[in-house]
């Protein structure tokens, strides 16, 4: 009983201490069949640069329409678009920089 | 035994200086019109050689931008970028932030297609989808140089020919500039020559019959006019004489033979004493004795009779004239009008006169300078308005 409380209480100290992306994006994304860093290659394919990615996921998050999204017409029709971002914009910047400094392709290539 | 000289035209100074200047010009823009058709034929040949390797740098680049499309999709299971023997690769993203290098050099220049960088061509290529956010793939294969030494010795060998080619152009052109010149200088000289010729017979009469006169049998109103006689008879036989000597003399080989300077000197001023006795002007003498020269005795007696007759006819009233022989030395004083400075650098041309109040051709220092030059006879002349001018001889 005590071990199962603690577990508990563990659980909730982490889910408060970690970040706007670990709780607003990744919560989410773990339940879709597609793994949250494809969406990121997908946008790197079509914008390039950090500013470019950053500043279309930030539009697109903040308004997501068929026209903004980067995924193909299949998985919308399957999935469905995703819905207006609740977070305001500092907290919207902040997972986004984290989603770009996890996934980045500097200084990985060997 | 005499020969005849070649004829050569004694161009003026400022006409010597214009046509240098004109030639120099020619030079500079025969230089500036190859080294532009060499810079033209260079960029072209370059452009030439670089399109030729852009189609195998197209190739390479397709097959690299394949395995980076690759390394895209499994970016996840490998990191590994793409390598090849054959050339060396970078990418950049749309910020023309570099992701990653192989190059040699990091300076790219990612506005251009296909340049040439030190010694490597550089190919970008934009891809149309930019895997692993790669914007600009840049290709660089070295440069082996060949088409540049070919280039270099097509370019030596073109300009060499084209600047001799433009430089006989540029001596016939110089040779046409200067024929109404020559066509002048010519003219004026066989002038003068029939003109000597017809004056010599009745010179040399006057002068003969003089030289028969006995003067102190005479009574004093004739001796003045006779003397008047050989005074005007002495100045037209040394204008013939300076005629003569331009016309024909200059083209005479010279009889060289050593000669006592002191004696023709003073032979030379007894001569022209008439002369200066008519202006009150009075010899100084400092002649050193047994001072010789190498040299032919005409041409010295030339010489003298020209610097002593300046120096009388430019003369004032009971002025002087200081003459000074050492050895390797002679300098002639006068006490007369003097040179300006800046006529002083053109006093050695012919028919330049800057006194028009004494008659004169303006061939006298012509003649000297002519004389000095052949026989390495340094002249130095000094001059003050008012004071007088004087002439150094240094050998």
């Amino acid at each position: 009983m005590v071990i199962k409380l603690i577990l508990i209480l563990s659980l909730m100290l982490g889910y408060l201490n970690a970040s706007v992306y670990q709780k607003e994006c990744i919560s989410c994304h773990q339940e879709l069949p597609v793994s949250i860093d494809k969406y990121f290659y997908r946008y790197l394919l079509k914008y390039s640069s950090e500013t470019k990615v950053k500043a279309a996921i930030n539009q697109y998050l903040q308004n997501p329409s068929r026209d903004k999204t980067v995924m193909a017409d299949a998985f919308i029709n399957r999935f469905g678009l995703k819905k207006k971002s609740k977070l305001n914009q500092k907290e919207l910047e902040s997972a986004i920089h984290e989603y770009w400094e996890t996934y980045k392709i500097f200084g990985k290539l060997k | 035994m005499l020969a005849l000289k070649s004829s050569v035209i004694d161009l003026k100074h400022s006409e010597k200086k214009t046509l240098i200047g004109f030639f120099c010009l020619y030079i500079a823009l025969c230089i500036v019109i190859l080294i532009f058709i060499s810079f033209v034929y260079y960029k072209f040949q370059k452009d030439f050689m670089l399109s030729q390797k852009r189609i195998n740098l197209q190739n390479y680049a397709n097959e690299f931008i394949v395995k980076l499309k690759q390394l895209h999709i499994n970016f996840d299971k490998n990191q590994l970028y793409p390598r090849d023997s054959r050339f060396k690769t970078a990418i950049y993203d749309s910020d023309k932030k570099l992701i990653f290098s192989t190059l040699k050099s990091t300076e790219v220049e990612l506005d251009n297609i296909v340049y040439l960088h030190n010694k490597s061509i550089h190919f970008i290529k934009e891809p149309e989808s930019y895997y692993l956010g790669a914007r600009y793939v840049i290709l660089e294969i070295e440069d082996d140089q060949e088409w540049l030494f070919t280039l270099q010795q097509q370019i030596l060998i073109f300009t060499s020919t084209g600047f001799i080619f433009m430089l006989l152009i540029g001596y016939f052109l110089l040779r046409l500039f200067l024929k109404p010149m020559r066509d002048a200088m010519h003219l004026l000289d066989r002038f003068i020559k029939d003109t000597t010729h017809e004056l010599n017979t009745p010179i040399s009469a006057i002068v003969a019959n003089i030289e028969m006169i006995n003067i102190d049998e005479l009574d004093e109103k004739l001796a003045r006019k006779i003397r008047r006689i050989d005074i005007g008879a002495k100045t037209v036989s040394n204008i013939y004489q300076d005629l003569t000597y331009l016309t024909l003399n200059n083209q005479i080989m010279s009889q060289n033979e050593k000669i006592d300077v002191s004696q023709i000197i003073l032979q030379r001023v007894e001569y022209f004493t008439t002369l200066a006795n008519v202006k009150h002007i009075e010899f100084n003498l400092n002649i050193e004795k047994d001072v010789f020269l190498f040299i032919d005795v005409k041409k010295l007696s030339k010489l003298i009779d020209n610097l002593i007759s300046n120096a009388i006819k430019y003369n004032k009233i009971n002025g002087f004239i200081n003459v000074e022989l050492k050895q390797n030395y002679l300098s002639i004083e006068d006490s007369g009008k003097g040179i300006k400075k800046e006529q002083l650098q053109r006093l050695y041309d012919r028919y330049s006169r800057f006194d028009k109040t004494v008659g004169g051709f303006g061939i006298g220092l012509n003649i000297v300078s002519m004389i000095c030059k052949e026989y390495n006879l340094n002249i130095q002349i000094d001059s003050q308005i008012k004071i007088g001018t004087k002439v150094e001889l240094q050998w």
